[in-house]
């Protein structure tokens, strides 16, 4: 019973960077219908950029919750300016091209950024500082870390900030508005263009949030790390329903638990076979995925 | 002009020559005198130059120390090197050139694809082949009289690493986990097939994908089968990862790696959680104490810490120097039998003695630990004895 609930608690942890950059998946492609290719880049921009920040503090003598806090504001605010430099650049030409035109730029830009990260940082791997104590109690045969609890408190806040912004404010409002029907929020008077980049900001602001909180929990990062979880939380989105928000947080939650329960009771090395069986599993039976509404094909 | 300049090549080409033999001539002085040529085949460019470089740095640092010593049968070593390139036609004809320039013995080689073509090449023409860094056990299970090596076979770690977890740790219980790829595959078998010989019981054999930052689930999975010792055979990456992550779980098993795991990436991924970490690796020059003085010259030399394989290379060239000094010739033929009957030899990486095979019947691998923020040499296998290295 306590095994299980350590994967429980495992799965969880693993779930939650799964929602916070399933969303952005989620969010870009309930606005504009693309499958941004890109997202999980900006997610490993975001470990890099938080990685420079603590490299460079680490030399002053600053106390480390203000570093930590720092590194954190700083990886979401660039991943957010770049998110929206992506849309500018990549996507925004192409908005009422066909389709798989956008769709390449963006498997383009995810490339961009890769080999730029790798010119800029190396092939190898970069280490963040060891910051977050390794301390950690028990509860009921359940080990757990107060990083780790930290991390999951930390995902839960921004993702119900994220919830309120989208459901309680205007801009949020706004967003809705736009994923139903983008010439009529036009005709409302929305400023159609404005709240596209909002959302890309919104949205790489989340996956830099996590590249930060993945650097500092698990120290270990490199140029190439934002390609599996990528594709992982694009699995986690399209099982919520691509374009449901709520959805992507839940079933980033599942995949990670998928991935846990796979390696206690399947075998460790199928943890990714599973995850994207699952991905085909949903296309194939249930496009709209567990929360999706049946999305109608607009001529 | 092309004309001209052709003409000018040969007359360049034909002083050289009339200069080398000169040379040979005036130091020759008779017989006795004449160098001895050992050839190097390395890779020279590609990918792996450093490394062939590193191992050539080793071979003339060996042949300069036996000639202060006053050379072998009152001759001096000389190097020959060859650029193989790391591959397997290439090497073919750099062995082929080094055969035609006349040396007595090789010893080098880099990358087994191309130490295949070129002991084929000296196998024909009857030259000895000491191999100081290519594992592949192919290479001395030919039948071929002339293989030999200083380093050791990837089928001898798993043996080394079982005993150590069974006779040192003491460990009843043991876990074995690979990544899934051949070399790591490979040693996680030949482990565990080991460790049951030994008669540790084998709780748990499996791979992780590897390329996750999340190991938690199958370490959960591990600590449930209680294993006293997690054996894992992958890479530094995730073995950083798994060190880390067992910590916090509170895992309470010894983790040790394989040879792959010998990266200072580890240290940095996995912090203060890696002291203590133990792995069975092929020594450093850094680690020997016999090879202190070498390590220091090199360093004087070359303005660096020698690489994984030149302190082989050097105790290849050594070997095959003592070979020649027992024949009493620099005959290949005699060199190669001298070679086989090569027994305690006391080289920088321990002793030689080379087995019916040519490899060395004291196997090279021991077990080092991470010591403040280090990879340190810890415990060495002799005379079936576990003992503090050094």
């Amino acid at each position: 019973m306590s095994q299980f609930l350590q994967y429980l608690v495992n799965g969880l942890t693993i779930g939650a960077f799964l929602s916070l950059t399933a969303l952005g998946y989620t969010m870009i492609y309930g606005i504009i219908r693309l499958i941004n290719f890109a997202h999980g880049d900006i997610f490993m921009v975001g470990a890099f950029a938080g990685y420079t920040v603590l490299v460079a503090a680490a030399a002053a003598h600053v106390p480390v919750a203000l570093i930590v806090m720092a590194a954190l504001v700083a990886g979401m605010l660039f991943t957010g300016l770049l998110g929206v430099v992506v849309e500018r650049v990549a996507y925004q030409p192409l908005l009422s091209a066909p389709r798989l035109a956008i769709l390449i730029s963006a498997l383009g830009a995810s490339l961009a950024l890769e080999e730029s990260a790798r010119l800029i940082f190396g092939a190898g791997f970069s280490s963040y500082p060891h910051l977050l104590p390794t301390a950690g109690f028990g509860v009921a045969g359940v080990r757990l870390t107060y990083a780790q609890v930290g991390m999951f408190v930390m995902a839960v806040l921004l993702m119900v900030g994220l919830y309120l912004f989208v459901h309680r404010t205007m801009l949020g409002t706004a967003m809705r508005a736009l994923a139903m029907d983008r010439d009529a929020a036009r005709l409302m008077g929305i400023n159609v263009e404005r709240i596209i980049l909002l959302t890309f900001f919104l949205g790489s602001v989340l996956a830099g949030a996590a590249g930060v909180m993945q650097g500092l929990y698990y120290t270990q990062i490199n140029f190439i790390m934002g390609f599996l979880i990528g594709l992982r939380a694009f699995t986690a989105a399209v099982l919520g329903g691509i374009g449901n928000i709520p959805g992507a947080m839940v079933a980033g939650l599942l995949i990670g638990l998928l991935q846990s329960f796979a390696a206690a009771y399947v075998s460790a090395r199928w943890t990714d076979a599973l995850v994207f069986c699952v991905l085909i599993l949903v296309l194939v039976v249930k496009p709209t995925g567990l929360f999706g509404e049946r999305i109608v094909e607009r001529v | 002009m092309a004309p001209l300049s052709r003409s000018s090549a040969l007359a360049g080409l034909t002083a050289a020559v009339l200069l080398a033999a000169g040379c040979g001539g005036g130091t020759g002085g008779g017989e006795g005198g004449e160098p001895i040529k050992i050839g190097v085949p390395v890779p020279l460019s590609g990918d792996y130059a450093s490394a062939g470089e590193d191992i050539l740095r080793g071979a003339r640092l060996a042949a300069q120390d036996i000639n202060q010593r006053g050379g072998v049968l009152g001759r001096k070593i000389q190097i020959a090197q060859a650029d193989d390139a790391c591959g397997a036609q290439v090497g073919a004809q750099a062995a082929q050139r080094l055969v035609s320039s006349g040396i007595a013995a090789a010893a080098g080689g880099y990358c087994s694809t191309a130490a295949l073509p070129e002991l084929n090449t000296f196998h024909r023409s009857k030259i000895p082949f000491v191999m100081d860094a290519s594992t592949n056990p192919q290479l001395t299970e030919m039948g071929f009289a002339e293989a030999f090596r200083t380093i050791g076979r990837d089928d001898q770690q798993g043996p080394i690493a079982a005993s150590f977890i069974v006779n040192d740790l003491k460990a009843g219980r043991a876990a074995v986990l690979h990544d899934n790829t051949t070399y790591a595959k490979g040693l996680a078998d030949a482990a565990a097939k080991a460790l049951q010989q030994e008669g540790a019981q084998v709780v748990y054999n499996d791979a992780l994908t590897p390329g996750q930052a999340d190991y938690t689930p199958v370490l959960t999975k591990i600590s449930g089968a209680k294993p006293d010792v997690l054996y894992f055979t992958g890479y530094f990456a995730e073995a950083g990862l798994l060190i880390k992550q067992a910590k916090q779980l509170g895992a309470d098993f010894q983790m040790v790696g394989g040879d792959a795991t010998n990266d200072p990436t580890l240290i940095k991924t996995a912090g203060p959680a890696a002291e203590g970490f133990m792995l069975s690796t092929a020594p450093l020059a850094q680690f020997l104490p016999a090879a202190q003085d070498y390590v220091k010259s090199y360093q004087q030399a070359h303005g660096a810490q020698p690489g994984p394989y030149s302190v082989y290379e050097y105790d290849a060239v050594s070997v095959v120097a003592e070979a020649i000094e027992k024949a009493g010739s620099a005959e290949p033929e005699k060199i190669t039998q001298a070679l086989a009957g090569i027994k305690g030899f006391q080289g920088l990486t321990g002793t030689i003695t080379f087995d019916e095979n040519g490899d060395r019947s004291d196997p090279v691998y021991i077990i080092a630990r991470v010591e403040d923020g280090k990879f340190a040499g810890y415990k060495d296998l002799k005379d079936g004895q576990w003992v503090d290295f050094g």
